[in-house]
């Protein structure tokens, strides 16, 4: 059983409600959500600090202009906040700027974070001059019956990882049909139970709907096999790596975009990383010719290699691809795969180490001779 | 580490006390994070004051210091040596102008208050980013370098080398002495220049503090007063260079004559037996005057400010050399018959105007005229002219001799390019100030002597070589140290791509590129901190201390909230 | 336009491959050492350049491909720049790659002594997106388009291009104007010009006809361009309509990685110096009520404009990459037309024409001071 508080208005209202008294009672000095920020409805994640301008916050709005974890992190980069402030994060979000708070970059403290079930959101081109308005009505329907909408970000459909592990508040959304006339926010922690003090509502202990969400995580699995199906037979072996990436223009988007990639300068992109005129001279001798510039694939096995064991599966990547490489899948799948091999899920305890940096004597040990 | 900023606030007598209102200030400037200690004070600069400020900085165990006075420029080294002596580094400090900034510029308390208060909250957001700077000495290289062997540079070399002090004198031809050594005498009492030349050149190279290069080019001179780093190239032979550091450099390098081609009415380059007064001298000097044909010459016009109208100014000499042109003529060839035509007569000094009624009076015509034009007549030359009081002639003569401008050397820009000094609108090198300072430049350390700076006499030549040497002696003393700059400019080697835009901006010669790395690298000795490089640094690979990206961002973000 | 040498070659087998083998013919004369030559990727999905050493594998080589995934002097850059050993290598790329190449020689990241630079005619580009969707009939449409010189279905800033045949490298290979089965060698330097006569080719020929097929389509594409920056001036100038414009920006930086010219090893805008400590952003927050977060993407986008458009070849490429359907190629090259005309510059015209950045001139833009005189 957990302590939850029922609000007897739509879920849009309500949330704003709350938000708006939350910055009035100066529980908190900012508010970080989705907002329209344009009058063309452009969206883009805010920091609010006057409950009028809260008119214009879109929390649970289907779409991740960027992960909202790694804007957390660069919030908190340079020391944590002092001001007390309340963000909105989907999951994966929140898993991500765990996985940077266990490499000092960034801080919890003093951040309340309000999560909810995710129903994923869409690819950020199908947002452009505020499409997918005319999207909202259908999107919501499916997540009430806890199906998966059919346009959504690839990395969404085969997301098992849609609630929430370290939030103070999560908002049940997904399969809730009641959506318009209530919201229902879990609230996890302390933290949690101090920001719901002053909102209007019912408080009630609720028992999570187990079976819900199973079945729902089943409908998402199934996708997943589905959709990591795909993307096995075109991906075998090096040929594979090849057809795939062969489009790749090295822009290294998806490491920008990534909440996991925070070098200030990647490795690839650093002097040591130039190929000399003798690199290219081994090159001519062993094929005669060198694609250019050099280290297409290189690069992304280099990022697998670093970033798999804390991929949070958010999708970022691909809806930066200017090729529309199945970056998002690739990576999941893969990171998947590592983090498996350590029983390890990124961003779901802060108190655990990544396991790169963790030592066990007995480890691996079927891999030894 | 933990940050213990002190805040103190000069009444400065009246002048701020009157305007601002302190306590309030000190009441808004006391909570603010890291600030341990906010206090006023009547007069900071004084010796009272100072002492206060010291026993302040070890008593509260203060890591920064911010005072707010009046301006970095009347006290801000004040400050900086209270905190030296308190044992804080002086650049962990940061003064805030709250008078000519503030208290003097309104009358209204309230709002002198509210910007000193912003001031004040400026200077210890700033502060709180500065980094411990240490000042570097290095101690000021004596020698120095002299470009251009002729009688200038050679008396500058003479009066300044010394056992503690080396001179190097580069010269471009493959002999010293210049233009002096093509002169049978000198006209300040037809002395044989021979003899003055050859004794100062003799006493160069038997000084054993005297380097000489010959045939060489500077390629390189950078730095400052104290330490210039310079290159030698030769000129005769690829790849021989030589690198030395000096404190002082003196440019000699002379001048040279204005082409007659350029006034094709006097028939030179068109007409034999005309020549330039240099021809002239060298032909005297070989012992025989004569026309192209062999013969002896029996008329000889010497014609005046040939290209004085083009240039715009007048050369000081010829007039002089032309009497001695004459004397060399009656006393060679008697009978001559010798014309001068001049526009104007200079002859300045003292013995001059002596010279020339001799000169008159053996016999040499003086015409005052102008709108030369010389034509070929048989085997002589018709001189046609206007003569000022009788109007258009005509004179034959077997031989002209035309006097032209003096001007620059071709390298004269290069020299300039090289060095940094300024020319002016004829190309002459120029002087700091003409009468008050006269053979220093615009640059510290940099001096000019001779015909490099403007047309002039042998004596006034020496007067000026003796002068820059009088100037490096008094200040330039052995073992004198120098403080380079300390706020410089530094280049990451990870974040340079190699661009050279901020080599491109640097005018002060401080950024060499490294060719193997393919980074711009900083000489932190010569940079002066101008900030040009950071400016025009695309990326922010370039950065400078004291003047970090961050200090000036928060010193910016405290002042406007 | 310069004094050109040209020569009409016979292309019987097409002039794609009548260049090949030409090309061939260079490397087996030592004239060349290497060339980097566009080629298809196994995929089919896109097509990439190539430093070719081995003339075996020039019959996979494929000239003037459809799309332009990465600018080439990009490709040039990553060869040269620490210098290409001892290499001779030629390289066939459009105008405005080739462009990018020698602007990029001025700030030292492309070294062209052991280059020669050979620039093609140029219909335009697809956009990538558009190519992606169905390359085989992408690659139907390009050609057919080209052959009749209609630009529909190529990037917006192709379609304005007045300099799709500049020449600015040592040769071109001119397309326009050329008889049945024939093209132009056309020779702009002393090394175009030995390259050429290495090959057995005599620059005797007349080219007036490219000349003048050439002079037609620029200006006819000025007539376009001048009206489409008139119609983007009014969307976007102003400082409202320009952050309308970029509202949908998201920062990713995409634009600024796949341009050319841009080629710092850590942009300023990814620099620390554009990362705050927390107080200041919520400060700044409190003083507007809300702030983007993260802040500041028109300065991301003014500060490359002013960074490069000095030096910018408007191929495009950063429209193409941009997420979120920004005209920043349109909109830069626009800017970037009218900041080279104040100092009567036009970037990669020739690699001894300094960028104005860094030359200084005492007289010079008098009309923006105050008007004392």
């Amino acid at each position: 059983m957990t302590k939850a508080l029922k609000i007897n208005k739509n879920t849009d209202q309500g949330v704003q409600e709350f938000l708006k008294v939350l910055l009035e009672n100066n529980k908190v000095k900012g508010v970080f959500t989705l907002k329209k920020i344009s009058k063309d409805g452009s969206i883009a994640y805010s920091l609010i600090t006057d409950p009028d301008q809260l008119n214009d916050a879109v929390p649970f709005y289907p779409l991740m202009p960027v992960n909202a974890g790694k804007l957390l992190s660069r919030f908190t980069l340079k020391g944590s906040t002092k001001k007390p402030i309340v963000a909105f994060l989907k999951p994966c979000e929140l898993r991500g700027f765990v996985e940077l708070i266990k490499r000092e970059q960034g801080s919890l403290e003093n951040i309340f974070i309000i999560s909810s079930t995710c129903g994923g959101v869409y690819p950020i081109k199908m947002s452009l001059n505020g499409a997918l308005d005319k999207n909202l009505s259908k999107y919501w329907d499916t997540v009430k019956k806890g199906e998966i909408s059919p346009d959504l970000r690839p990395a969404c459909k085969a997301c098992t990882e849609f609630i929430p592990y370290t939030a103070d508040i999560t908002f049940d959304l997904i399969g809730n049909p009641e959506l318009d006339k209530q919201c229902v926010l879990f609230l996890n922690t302390k933290k949690g139970e101090e920001l719901a003090k002053d909102i209007k509502g019912e408080l009630l202990e609720k028992k999570i709907d187990s079976k819900k969400l199973d079945n729902i995580c089943n409908k998402r699995e199934t996708e997943k096999k589905k959709i990591f199906g795909e993307l096995e037979t075109k991906m075998k072996g090096m040929d594979g790596l090849i057809e795939i990436f062969g489009k790749c223009i090295g822009c290294h988007g998806c490491s920008k975009v990534c909440p996991i990639c925070y070098c200030k300068l990647c490795g690839f992109e650093n002097s040591d990383f130039e190929y000399k005129p003798s690199n290219y001279e081994a090159d001519f001798r062993k094929r005669g010719g060198i694609r250019v510039p050099p280290g297409t694939l290189f690069y992304h096995l280099g990022r697998l290699d670093h970033i798999s064991i804390s991929c949070v599966g958010c999708g970022s990547c691909e809806d930066v691809c200017p090729v529309d490489i199945p970056i998002s899948i690739i990576f999941k799948k893969i990171g998947e795969s590592v983090q498996k091999m350590f029983e390890y899920i990124p961003g779901k305890n802060v108190e655990e180490e990544i396991p790169l940096i963790t030592f066990k004597e007995e480890e691996f040990a079927e891999v030894e001779e | 580490m933990e940050k213990k900023i002190g805040v103190y606030i000069c009444e400065c007598g009246p002048n701020i006390a009157d305007k601002v209102i302190i306590d309030k200030a000190i009441d808004a400037i006391s909570p603010l994070k890291d600030v341990v200690v906010v206090e006023k004070f009547k007069l900071l600069c004084s010796a009272d004051g100072k002492k206060f400020l010291e026993e302040q900085i070890k008593k509260q165990g203060l890591t920064h210091l911010v005072v707010a006075a009046c301006s970095p420029k009347e006290h801000e080294k004040t400050f900086m040596e209270v905190c030296e002596n308190a044992g804080m580094n002086p650049y962990l400090f940061q003064l805030a102008n709250i008078r000519e900034q503030c208290a003097w510029i309104t009358e209204d308390k309230d709002e002198a208050t509210k910007k000193a208060i912003r001031l004040i909250r400026a200077a210890i957001g700033r502060v709180r980013y500065h980094s411990s700077l240490e000042k570097k000495e290095i101690e000021s290289n004596p020698d120095v370098l002299i470009i251009g062997g002729g009688i200038a540079g050679i008396e500058a070399s003479i009066q300044l080398a010394s056992p503690k002090r080396k001179v190097y004198l580069v010269e471009k031809t493959s002999s010293l002495g210049g233009l002096i050594t093509n002169f049978e005498k000198n006209f300040q009492g037809m002395k044989l220049a021979s003899n003055i030349i050859k004794e100062k050149i003799q006493e160069i190279n038997t000084n054993e503090n005297i380097k000489v290069f010959t045939d060489s080019e500077v390629e390189e001179a950078i730095g400052f007063f104290g330490n210039f780093e310079v290159k030698i190239k030769k000129t005769t032979e690829e790849n021989e260079t030589a690198e030395f550091n000096v404190g002082a450099i003196v440019l000699a390098t002379g001048s040279t004559l204005f082409n007659p081609n350029k006034v094709p009415q006097y028939g030179y380059g068109k007409f034999e037996n005309v020549l330039t007064s240099l021809e002239f001298e060298k032909m005297n000097l070989s012992g025989k005057i004569s026309l192209k044909n062999g013969t002896t010459p029996r008329s000889v016009a010497i014609i005046n400010c040939v290209g004085r109208d083009e240039k715009g100014y007048c050369s000081e000499i010829c007039c002089m050399y032309s009497l001695k042109f004459a004397w060399y003529l009656k006393e060679k060839i008697p009978g001559i018959e010798v014309t001068n035509f001049y526009s104007d007569l200079c002859i300045p000094n003292k013995t001059d105007q002596k010279f020339y009624e001799q000169t008159k009076d053996n016999n040499v015509e003086f015409i005052r005229s102008s709108d030369f034009e010389i034509k070929k007549d048989g085997d002589q030359l018709k001189i046609n002219y206007i003569d000022e009081k009788l109007g258009k002639d005509s004179r034959l003569v077997d031989m002209v001799i035309l006097a032209p401008a003096l001007e620059p050397t071709i390298d004269a820009s290069k020299v300039a390019e090289i060095t940094g000094v300024s020319q002016d609108d004829k190309g002459f090198f120029a002087e700091e100030h003409e009468k008050i300072n006269p053979v220093s430049t615009s640059i510290e350390g940099i001096y000019i002597v001779g015909c490099a700076k403007g047309p002039k006499n042998i004596s006034d030549t020496l007067v000026q070589s003796e002068a820059a040497a009088g100037k490096i002696l008094s200040s330039l003393i052995p073992g004198k140290k120098i403080e380079p700059e300390v706020k410089t400019s530094h280049i990451s080697e990870s974040f340079c791509i190699g661009c050279k835009t901020c080599l491109t901006v640097c005018s002060y010669g401080a950024i060499t590129f490294d060719e193997d790395k393919k980074v711009s690298v900083v000489n932190e000795v010569i940079c002066r901190g101008c900030g040009n490089c950071v400016a025009a640094c695309p990326s922010g690979a370039a950065s400078i201390k004291h003047f970090k990206f961050k200090q000036i961002y928060q010193e910016v973000m405290e002042a406007v909230k | 336009m310069n004094e050109f040498k040209g020569a009409v070659i016979p292309a019987k087998s097409g002039v794609k491959k009548t260049i090949i083998d030409l090309l061939e013919k260079a490397l087996d004369k030592g004239i060349f050492d290497a060339v980097i030559l566009p080629m298809e990727v196994p995929a089919g999905d896109s097509f990439v350049y190539v430093l070719i050493k081995d003339k075996s594998l020039l019959k996979d080589a494929f000239l003037l491909p459809p799309v332009m995934f990465v600018q080439g002097a990009k490709a040039v850059s990553s060869v040269t720049r620490l210098g290409e050993g001892n290499l001779k290598i030629a390289a066939i790329m459009r105008p405005c790659e080739i462009r990018a190449v020698i602007e990029l020689a001025k700030l030292g990241q492309t070294n062209i002594e052991n280059m020669t630079l050979i620039s093609i005619d140029c219909p335009g580009v697809l956009p990538t997106s558009d190519f992606l969707n169905d390359p085989k009939k992408s690659m139907q449409l390009f050609d057919d388009d080209a052959k009749n010189l209609d630009d529909k279905i190529m990037r917006p800033v192709c379609r304005i291009c007045d300099k799709s045949s500049m020449v600015s490298g040592d040769l071109h290979i001119g397309t326009l104007g050329a008889k049945k089965d024939t093209f132009f060698i056309i020779s702009n330097t002393e090394k175009g010009e030995d390259v050429v006569d290495k090959l057995g080719i005599n620059l005797k020929d007349k080219i007036d006809s490219w000349k003048a097929k050439v002079k037609n389509i620029s200006e006819e594409k000025q007539k376009k361009r001048k009206k489409s920056h008139i119609d983007l001036k009014s969307k976007t100038g102003g400082l409202d309509n320009f952050l309308d414009t970029f509202s949908q920006c998201i920062n990713c930086h995409n634009c600024m990685r796949v341009c050319p010219v841009c080629s710092c090893r850590l942009c300023y805008f990814d620099s620390d110096k554009v990362k705050h400590p927390a107080e200041d952003y919520l400060s700044r927050a409190e003083r507007k009520g809300s702030i983007r977060f993260l802040p500041d993407t028109a300065l991301f986008q003014m500060g490359r404009m002013m960074h490069m458009t000095i030096s910018c070849v408007s191929c495009g490429c950063c429209e193409d990459a941009c997420p979120v359907s920004i005209p920043v190629a349109q909109i830069f090259s626009m800017i970037a037309d009218e900041t080279q005309a104040l100092f009567d510059y036009v970037s990669g015209r020739s690699v001894d024409e300094p960028i104005p950045l860094v030359t200084y001139k005492e007289k010079e833009l008098h009309e923006m001071e105050d008007a004392n005189d």
